[in-house]
């Protein structure tokens, strides 16, 4: 191999403390090397020519620069000795200025070791190889999983760029959180009005396939090609048949279920649809609660249904999608107030928590909208709420701020006053976190204008008086101990990641924190992406955010959907691994490590199994490579050889 | 490599380090960017995990005369390819544990977990195995004769 | 081993019909050795052996076994004889996908330890004179031409076996002969990996320097090793990628072992046939016992206990305890 090295002295950056001329002349010493020399700006017009123009006169096979960091500059590289007509990665970059000038001032040092460094980045090109990418077919429809207001922007988004969409939610309805919910901040709009609209666009659009009450069963495939397992569960109705009149609601004996939609607040029939708007409106039975599934008598629905639609005999189905990109907007939880027990949440009917008090303040709610007690229905005066239940408290596990809650807390107080003018409400917070477009203002209104009193401090505890609940806690600000009779207690609970968040992590390849919210590629630059192509995120299964940012993050997520499909075909980093058939003794050990699914044994005609990476799934971490026992697989452009060449020659 | 008997006192100490590309050489590349004074004894070795990590790459090199290895990746939880460092924990613990069994000195190998950001953490680590290295001196490497030895009796 | 060859023949006779082979022992050139044997007919069962000198490890034949029996032959299994240390080879060899365990027949004979020629030639001056070996109770019983002596067993058994922890195998099918009491604890020390950490740090590098110094790269050890899975396809021999080169000098020697040693990291069983077939004498499982130590001590795992388990250097637990 003809080997060029170019050093770069980056004005005084790398020649204020290493002699770059005296390491270029020590580069013609090494192997293969056959031509070497210093130059003030390698990356810039002129200096990338040196480089071209070398490779012509010099007939070069191989290019070294020592220079800054090849974080920074080995694209810019790569692509110059690209134009010159050699591979892009028979190249390599020393990093002399960040790992050497600029960290040491003993010039001496310095020099020795940006020659070690050149001299390694030498031996490691001698045993490059050209690589080359391949191209692969992109299958133009997407996945989104979750259907709340992150996975419909997302899902309507795409839809509106004329891709077809397959929409996976877990609940019988799509709507999310936000279904749920009376009104949102900081404008008091109606949630419902605005959610609505986009839940019926969803329905209507004709390249939206919706599977409601379906699961994602198993993922497998890659970029461009993924095929998805989804599981339809039984709703004992046939969902093509059912119009969603509601007769079989009317009729149903078993009316002691448990309503989701209402967090439980009231009952619901055995056989229902969860709320009016519900997307799609059909009937789905508890089989918890179901007369007949549970004791065998009663098929009610089945006499009533003017369609014929009821499927006692129904089971879970699964179906497979093909789809070529996933957006991920599963969504969260809800923090279980039960955990602090001093609030008494669970024990006391009327220490809620403010999803249930959203409910009670919806007029589709159980209490048809008006503010109630849920213990004996009277009209509460004194409520207090507390906020960061589950949020910023290291004791029960949960150190980060939720975020939504000071916002939705103010405005729950806003609306309390508003249904009853006469009544008092206290907020006891920790600090109050609203930064966002008129948000502290929204704050200032409920203080100034509707007179909340916000009280600041830790709640100890919670007990009942009589028919009412004493809330004992401090006022930090005045230093006094606080204690207020309450008709109604909310708990602002924190936000939490699904419970099925880890195991959808699991099938999908993708990183959670240690919170169990997914984690993006880069935490300001790359915010939808994830480190497995094709997967995007969007929503709070991210981390906690509010409506806006859930929704920009669904169209955010769109749009690199969009991105990636506005070509035909993409384009592989061939820096993957890579099987030696001869050498490979089928043990499977590679397979059982490879974090991406990237690996599959083959069994040849011989009958001997094999390894093989599918190397569009491949991300070259080089797992598989370690594990190897006797490295049969090799990760291209980073095989044993490349590293125990740059051991070998720091110690010849 | 040098026997003992021939090792030079004076030559100059190295130090192989094995740096994911995701993190810690980030890390590494931080701390120029801030310049965080080091020592120069590092050599560093780009990989793309600390997950493609072979023990053996760490016995390799201190057989053949590195005087401290140093790998350092994402932090757990943190890697780019979700477990890689994970897998690489338990298989630089386990070598970590077994190299004074074989006559090594197992403070010449050192993991850690630096991220992008943290330049002055890894300035700090970088200093502080520097340090480390210089106390032990050279490493004397492998004697390639031997004329007396202990002998060992287990039953 | 007590002899029990006749049980075992009578064993092997009743059920031949329904194996397709057998893998035993049968008597070797001399009266120290058995060695491996394949019944493949009803007349091979006569020759069978099970005695103190069964101590070949059968389970490193049977990967291959396996693939040279066509998979849809009638459903007929293969049966093997394995010792307490050899059945954790087999659950380890199940355990990575090499044998199934609804394919082998497994002829369990719970073992009180096998001889180990080298000591016996150090008890019997002449050992060609030796006309046979015997384990009676706890003596040996050797016989030459110039009559009958007795000596300790336990001066003439494998070191493995005097650290024996597993005498019954923890997998079988059928047991032949009653089980045994372990000699040592299951979470007893290894009483040889403690001797050499008794050494300094500098004597323990002379120590190992002065065994592996003898290593002539036979590669006995790790043909002999039923879990050294890659035979000659082994990186020792490989040129891309080039781990080792083949000079002959103590760094080549040393690294030889630290692979073979890593490469069993989590997997070994401690069966000690790369210590028994080394023509040189180097106590090479010595070597991996130290590390089983540690991944039971940072992991609470033992290779080739339970047939379900991941090796543990091949998965990985967010929260580590032991780290």
């Amino acid at each position: 191999m003809r080997i060029g090295v170019f050093i770069c002295q980056c004005g005084t950056n790398i020649a204020g403390t290493v002699d770059t001329r005296a390491v270029a002349k020590k580069a013609m010493e090494f192997p293969d090397v056959v031509f070497a020399v210093d130059y003030m700006y390698t990356c810039s017009e002129p200096g990338q020519k040196e480089i071209q123009d070398a490779i012509s006169s010099h007939r070069l096979q191989g290019v070294v620069v020592a220079a800054c960091s090849p974080r920074m500059h080995e694209p810019t590289f790569r692509r110059a000795v690209k134009k010159a007509g050699i591979n892009p990665y028979m190249f390599e970059q020393a990093n002399i200025r960040e790992h050497c000038s600029w960290i040491g001032t003993d010039r001496e040092a310095n020099t020795r070791k940006a020659i070690d460094m050149v001299r390694m980045s030498v031996e490691k090109l001698r045993r490059n190889q050209a690589l080359f990418s391949t191209q692969v077919a992109v299958n133009k429809r997407v996945l989104v999983i979750g259907g709340g207001v992150a996975g419909i922007q997302a899902a309507l988004d795409c839809s509106d760029g004329g891709l077809e969409v397959v929409m996976v939610e877990r609940e019988p309805s799509i709507g999310g959180k936000m279904a749920k919910l009376d009104k949102t901040f900081p404008t008091i709009d109606c949630s419902s009005c605005i959610l609505g609209p986009k839940m019926v666009d969803v329905a209507q659009k004709e390249n939206i396939r919706l599977y409601a009450y379906s699961e994602v069963e198993a993922i497998s495939g890659y970029i461009g090609n993924f095929k998805v397992d989804i599981r339809k569960k039984a709703t004992y109705v046939d969902w093509n048949a059912c119009t969603g009149c509601g007769e079989c609601t009317q009729k149903c004996p078993s009316k002691k279920a448990f309503d989701h939609f209402n967090e439980g607040l009231g009952a619901t029939t055995a056989i229902n649809i969860p709320f009016p708007q519900a997307i799609p409106k059909k009937a789905r039975i508890d089989s918890d609660y179901c007369r007949y599934l549970t004791g065998g008598k009663c098929r009610v629905c089945e006499k009533i249904c003017p369609v014929k639609a009821i499927r006692f005999d129904m089971k879970d189905e699964i179906v497979t999608e093909e789809v070529g990109a996933i957006i991920v907007a599963s969504g969260y939880d809800l923090f279980d107030a039960r955990v602090y027990g001093e609030y008494g949440g669970g024990r006391y009917p009327d220490v809620i928590s403010a999803m249930q008090y959203e409910r009670i303040l919806s007029a589709s709610g159980p209490y048809g909208g008006h503010i109630r007690r849920p213990s004996d229905g009277r009209e509460p005066k004194e409520i207090v709420f507390i906020s960061c239940v589950g949020s910023r408290d290291i004791s029960v596990d949960r150190p980060y701020c939720s975020g939504i809650c000071c916002m939705y807390i103010a405005k729950q107080a806003i609306m309390t006053r508003d249904h009853i003018p006469d009544s008092n409400c206290y907020v006891s917070y920790m600090d109050i976190r609203a930064p966002g477009k008129g948000y502290d203002e929204f704050i200032r209104r409920a203080q100034e204008e509707y007179g909340v009193k916000y009280i600041r401090g830790r709640v100890g505890r919670i007990y009942p008086r009589g028919d009412r609940l004493v809330v004992q806690g401090a006022d930090t600000l005045l230093g006094v101990q606080v204690e207020i009779e309450a008709d109604l207690v909310v708990l602002a609970t924190g936000v939490e990641c699904s419970a099925g968040a880890r195991p959808l992590a699991e099938k999908l390849r993708i990183s959670y924190d240690q919170h169990g919210f997914y984690m993006e590629s880069h935490p300001k630059l790359r915010p939808v992406e994830t480190n497995t192509a094709g997967v995007f995120l969007a929503g709070v299964c991210q981390g906690p955010k509010d409506i806006p940012a859930s929704v920009g993050q669904g169209s955010a997520a769109a749009s690199k959907v969009q991105a990636l499909f506005s070509r035909d075909t993409i384009e592989t980093d061939p820096q993957v691994a890579h099987v030696n058939e001869n050498m490979c003794i089928g043990c499977g050990k590679c397979e059982q490590v490879c974090p991406f699914g990237a690996i599959r044994m083959k069994t040849l005609r011989d009958g001997s199994r094999k390894s093989e990476v599918l190397e569009t799934v491949c991300q070259g971490c080089g797992l598989c490579n370690a594990t190897c026992p006797n490295k049969a697989i090799q990760l291209r452009h980073s095989t044993d050889d490349q590293i125990l060449a740059e051991i070998n020659t720091l110690f010849d | 490599m040098s026997s003992k008997s021939d090792a030079k006192q004076e030559r100059e100490i190295k130090i192989v380090g094995f740096l994911c590309n995701w993190c810690s050489y980030g890390g590494a590349d931080t701390a120029g960017v801030c310049r965080f004074r080091q020592p120069t004894d590092l050599r560093i070795i780009r990989i793309p995990c600390t997950g493609r990590i072979d023990p053996l790459m760490i016995v390799k090199s201190l057989i053949q005369g590195a005087d401290g290895v140093l790998v350092s990746g994402c932090h757990p939880n943190d890697c780019h390819y979700a477990v890689g460092n994970f897998y690489a924990r338990r298989r630089m613990e386990v070598l970590k544990r077994f190299l004074p069994y074989m006559g090594f000195q197992s403070d010449r190998f050192r993991y850690t977990w630096v991220s992008a950001s943290e330049g002055q953490i890894w300035q700090q680590v970088v200093t502080d195995f520097s340090e480390t290295i210089h106390r032990l001196g050279p490493n004397p490497g492998l004697h390639q004769t031997v004329d007396s030895a202990p002998a060992v009796s287990w039953f | 081993m007590d002899d029990k060859t006749n049980a075992l023949r009578e064993h092997v006779k009743g059920i031949f019909s329904n194996l397709e082979l057998v893998l035993g022992w049968e008597p070797g050139y001399d009266p120290l050795h058995t060695r491996p044997f394949y019944v493949r007919t009803e007349s091979d069962i006569d020759r069978l052996t099970a005695n103190c000198l069964s101590f070949q490890n059968l389970t490193r034949y049977l990967a291959k076994s396996m693939n040279a029996v066509d998979p849809a032959a009638d459903g007929r299994k293969i049966g093997v004889c394995v010792k307490g240390c050899d059945s954790r080879s087999l659950v380890a060899l199940i355990q990575e996908k090499f044998v199934s365990r609804d394919r082998v027949y497994v002829i369990g004979l719970p073992c009180r330890g096998t001889l180990d020629a080298r000591r016996i030639r150090a008890l019997v001056p002449d050992p060609a004179r030796i006309r046979s070996v015997n384990a009676e109770g706890d003596e040996l019983v050797v016989e030459t031409d110039r009559g009958i002596s007795r000596f300790a067993l336990d001066r003439a058994i494998a070191r493995k076996c005097l650290q024996c922890r597993y005498p019954n195998p923890v997998i079988h099918d059928v047991l032949i002969g009653d089980p045994v009491t372990p000699r040592l604890k299951i979470d007893a020390e290894n009483p040889s990996v403690a001797a050499v950490e008794a050494l300094s740090l500098e004597d323990r590098l002379l120590f190992w320097e002065n065994q592996l110094d003898r290593c002539i790269r036979c590669f006995a050890c790790r043909n002999a090793c039923p879990l050294c899975v890659c035979q000659n396809h082994c990186i020792m021999e490989t040129r891309m990628p080039k781990w080792i080169t083949q000079y002959r000098n103590m760094n080549e020697k040393f690294m030889f072992h630290m692979i073979h040693a890593l490469h069993l990291a989590g997997r070994c069983t401690e069966c000690g046939e790369c210590e028994r077939v080394c023509p040189v004498g180097i106590p090479v499982a010595l070597i991996k016992e130290k590390i089983n130590a540690i991944i039971y001590e940072m992991l609470d795992y033992e290779s080739g206990i339970d047939p379900e388990a991941v090796p543990p250097l091949l998965t990985f637990s967010p929260k580590e305890t032991g780290i």
